[in-house]
């Protein structure tokens, strides 16, 4: 389910360090990392060591990484940490997101906050294919979604799952799948796992 | 054309809205042939066309003092169907300015503008007779006016706006007055790029009809404004035909019958134009939705013919992609006695100047 | 406001240096002008006594302004062109015809910082952007290229301006590009206009400190849109040759001898127009003709597209 028709969904694609002249900030979230994926890591951002800083996000305190290491507990504690960043970003500096689809979308959208161009702004999808899915009646979100029909935390109502993606709010579209006829519900499936 | 509103009329509860024999007459039909595929159908928005709903600037109608009052009622219950991004204020003033600009010269007894001067800084005085809106400001001031020029200027004409920015080479959908949409979201697809936001629409990506659209668009040149139809159907006269309200307008899907589909099932069109703005160079894209019920629509015979040939040969991703599927048999089976195999002249126009009396 | 030539009336010339010429111009008919942004163009037609020039100079007048367009005019060293033209021959109550604004170099409305570096008379986009910045109150900074004797030279458009620097070629006073770009915070847009070796290594030092090209912006001057060289077509179904002017387009000139040409975008994108090409070689301008397509050389949309070859033989 990671390729879709729907052109709005985003495309990730394997972390390769830039080299531009700016800080390298690589923020991976730790329980989604996979045998072997830190090394390949640390080779694809050997070119810019001196200038990377990673932050492993609810990582095994055993995990190791590249560059200046900081260990934070939550993706809300990196989130602030990313917004109150000491003298802000630079024109040349360079995020790259590890993880799911929620994790990386909740720091995108603070980067951007933070005055990061989407241009400035790299990610490759690791662990779940959970989502968090915005509903279009409420306007609330539910995080963890992993069915093809999921519940709103909001509303209660049914959600059908789409591949509409809003970068914005770094959800999918949920809608109403019963409306027409209530009731009318197909099977959950276990889809995004 | 003198102007005779119909201020009771309403697009919810008990859908009074009905289409005068000259409102039906100057409908924009949108299918010239009795095949439908999409197509960039762009042409140039000139003071002439098929009918005369093409042939001003905005259009304004019989509709228009009801309209108004929906629009004001859907704010009032989701202000989010007006957004716009804070970068967005110079193009705010543009589409302000242009459509105050163009009512006042196309509908001189509804409208009037009058400026002390041109550039930001200067008095205006708006004066809206319908809407009994007698507004002084200073253009540029955003604090003159009751709430932001964008708002404030579509919250008095008819049709959905939404402005463009444009920067890397793509159409960036950072503002929206969204209240008479067929079924997309604002607050979803606010700040997206042009090939995000048409996203869901099938076959047309594979065509690569976005990619000359888009490609188009970037070219628009001040001036000269271009524009195309699109279509869907409703059931009902229903502005309001969001996934917001979804829950309560999908219902009436499921309630066609080939008895009532002439009153119920309508033809929905959008007279979508699109303008390069002045200040900002952002691209104006005002969504004009005329509505009328296939019952109407069937007082042009050659309108009549002509829909149920469409719909008949429509391929099935579309009419699932329009919301179609579940009433699509009965419109048709009201529709087919309607079609006697007649030549259809090709192009939209009705081909006629009266409608036969009732 | 829908149009697509203006009538205007020069107002008033003035020497504002010794190779520049600021030019004031108004509606010929005494009425308001459309508006126009920061960056905007006029395309200017310029009618001498042997030929036509057709030359895009920048607006500098406050964007929004609709009482008259203000050009600045470099005369170009031994140039017989438009630019000479305009110092030698265009006086005050000429007429010229203009097309509306275009803007090809509008500031990017989500920018935190504007950084703007001009050279030479490369700054007269600028001038409207300072306005623009000054009156929405946006961050920005100018970084001007110029001979040390002509860094007053433009004062008059510039009181608004904010962080404002001049360089000029001796040591100390040369603007040092890759220092300026290195220290540029997050959310800053880069504009540069100049000549094309200033373009150039300003483009390249961004590019090499790491700076993504969404961020930056040069200024690409008078874009043809349709006009070009002079060709002749001939209409081999109906039997008319007809010669393209160096200011119209082959649809227009296909359109002038009457004969029918289907066309609806007139944009090179709707495809209608597109017409099958029997003999010689298209200069395709289009955005409709897949690369295939153009390879072929056996299609031409005639509302953009020109003719490499001197003759077309169209099958119309």
């Amino acid at each position: 389910m990671m390729q879709s028709q729907i052109v709005s969904r985003p495309r990730y694609r394997d972390l390769a360090a830039e080299d531009t002249a700016g800080a390298h900030l690589l923020i991976v979230e730790g329980d989604t990392l996979a045998a072997g994926q830190m090394a390949a890591l640390a080779t694809a951002f050997a070119v810019v060591a001196e200038r990377l800083q990673t932050w492993l996000v609810s990582a095994p305190a055993t995990a190791l990484a590249p560059g200046r290491v900081r260990r934070l507990h939550t993706v809300e504690e990196a989130r602030t940490a990313l917004e109150h960043i000491e003298d802000g970003f630079g024109i040349a500096d360079r995020l790259y997101l590890q993880g799911t689809e929620p994790f990386m979308w909740s720091l995108a959208t603070a980067a951007g906050r933070a005055g990061l161009s989407p241009t400035q702004i790299r990610m490759q999808h690791a662990g779940s294919l959970k989502r968090r899915v915005w509903c279009t009646h409420c306007h609330q979100t539910t995080e963890n979604v992993t069915t093809n029909i999921a519940t709103c935390a909001g509303c209660a109502r049914a959600l059908l799952v789409r591949d509409h993606f809003s970068r914005r709010l770094g959800a999918f579209m949920g809608v109403m799948v019963d409306a027409e006829v209530p009731g009318e519900v197909p099977q959950r499936e276990e889809v995004f796992r | 054309m003198s102007l005779v509103f119909k201020p009771e009329e309403t697009f919810r509860g008990d859908y009074s809205y009905r289409n005068s024999d000259a409102a039906i007459l100057r409908f924009p039909f949108p299918f010239p042939e009795d095949r439908y595929m999409y197509s960039v159908n762009i042409e140039p928005h000139v003071r002439s066309g098929p009918t005369d709903a093409f042939c001003r600037p905005f259009d304004i109608d019989e509709h228009y003092i009801a309209e108004c009052r929906d629009r004001a009622l859907t704010l009032e219950l989701d202000p989010g169907r007006c957004q716009v991004l804070p970068h967005m204020m110079a193009a705010q003033w543009d589409t302000l300015e242009l459509l105050m600009e163009n009512l006042a010269a196309d509908y001189p007894e509804q409208f009037s503008l009058t400026k002390e001067g041109d550039v930001f800084g200067s008095r205006w005085t708006w004066i809206n007779r319908p809407l009994g809106i007698e507004q002084h400001f200073i253009f540029g001031d955003p604090d003159t006016l009751p709430c932001e020029p964008f708002e404030y200027i579509t919250r008095q004409a008819q049709g959905d706006f939404a402005i463009c920015d444009q920067r890397e080479d793509n159409l960036y959908l950072d503002a929206g007055m969204i209240t008479s949409q067929a079924d997309w979201s604002l607050a979803f697809n606010v700040g997206m790029n042009f090939m995000e936001w048409h996203g869901p629409v099938p076959l047309a990506h594979q065509a690569g009809v976005f990619e000359r659209a888009l490609k188009y668009l970037l070219m628009l040149r001040l001036g000269q404004p271009v524009r195309r139809l699109n279509w869907t159907m409703s059931i009902n006269p229903r502005l309001d035909t969001s996934p917001e309200s979804y829950p309560e307008w999908g219902p009436d899907r499921a309630s066609v019958t080939v008895e009532n589909a002439g009153g119920k099932v309508h033809l929905r069109v959008e007279l979508q134009t699109l303008w390069r703005l002045p200040r900002s160079n952002a691209i104006l894209f005002p969504i004009r939705c005329f509505l009328i019920s296939i019952e109407e629509l069937a007082r042009v015979p050659k309108w009549g013919k002509r829909l149920y040939r469409v719909l008949s040969s429509l391929p099935p991703e579309l009419a699932e992609y329009k919301g179609l599927t579940r009433y699509l048999p009965a419109t048709l089976a009201w529709l087919a006695p309607l079609d006697d195999g007649a030549q259809l002249a090709t192009g939209i126009g009705p081909d006629i100047t009266e409608l036969a009396p009732l | 406001m829908i149009g697509d030539t203006l009538e205007l009336i020069v107002v008033a010339v003035d020497d504002i240096a010794s190779s520049l010429r600021h030019v004031r111009l108004a509606a010929a008919d005494g009425g308001p002008l459309p508006p126009a942004a920061a960056g905007a163009n006029i395309q200017l037609r310029l009618q001498g006594a042997a030929r036509t020039w057709r030359n895009a100079y920048s607006l500098i007048s406050p964007p929004g302004r609709r009482d008259a367009y203000e050009i600045i005019v470099r005369r170009v060293p031994e140039s017989r062109g438009g630019s000479a033209f305009v110092h030698e021959v265009l006086k005050p109550g000429d007429r010229l015809v203009a097309s509306w604004p275009s803007n090809l170099f509008a500031p990017q409305r989500t920018a935190r910082h504007h950084l703007m570096i001009a050279g030479g008379i490369g700054i007269t986009p600028f001038l409207s952007y300072v306005a623009d910045f000054a009156h929405s109150g946006a961050s920005h900074a100018l970084h001007v290229c110029c001979r040390e004797s002509e860094t007053g030279t433009f004062a008059p458009w510039l009181q608004a301006c904010g962080e404002l620097h001049h360089y000029w070629d001796a040591d100390g006073h040369r603007l040092d590009i890759p220092a300026l770009l290195a220290r540029q915070p997050a959310g800053t847009h880069l504009y540069v206009c100049g000549p094309a070796a200033l373009n150039d290594e300003v483009i390249q030092a961004a590019a090499n400190a790491g700076w993504p090209a969404s961020h930056v912006h040069c200024e690409h001057f008078g874009a043809a849109l349709s006009g070009g060289t002079p060709f002749t077509a001939f209409l081999s179904r109906s039997g008319i040759e007809v010669e393209v002017g160096e200011s119209e387009s082959l649809l227009e000139a296909i359109e002038r001898v009457g004969a029918a040409a289907p066309c609806l975008c007139r944009g090179g994108a709707c495809g209608v127009c597109v017409t099958r090409v029997l003999e010689g070689e298209p200069e395709h301008r289009d955005h409709y003709l897949g690369a295939a397509e153009r390879e072929g050389g056996e299609l031409i949309m005639p509302c953009v597209s020109r003719a490499r070859s001197t003759r077309l033989v169209l099958d119309l």
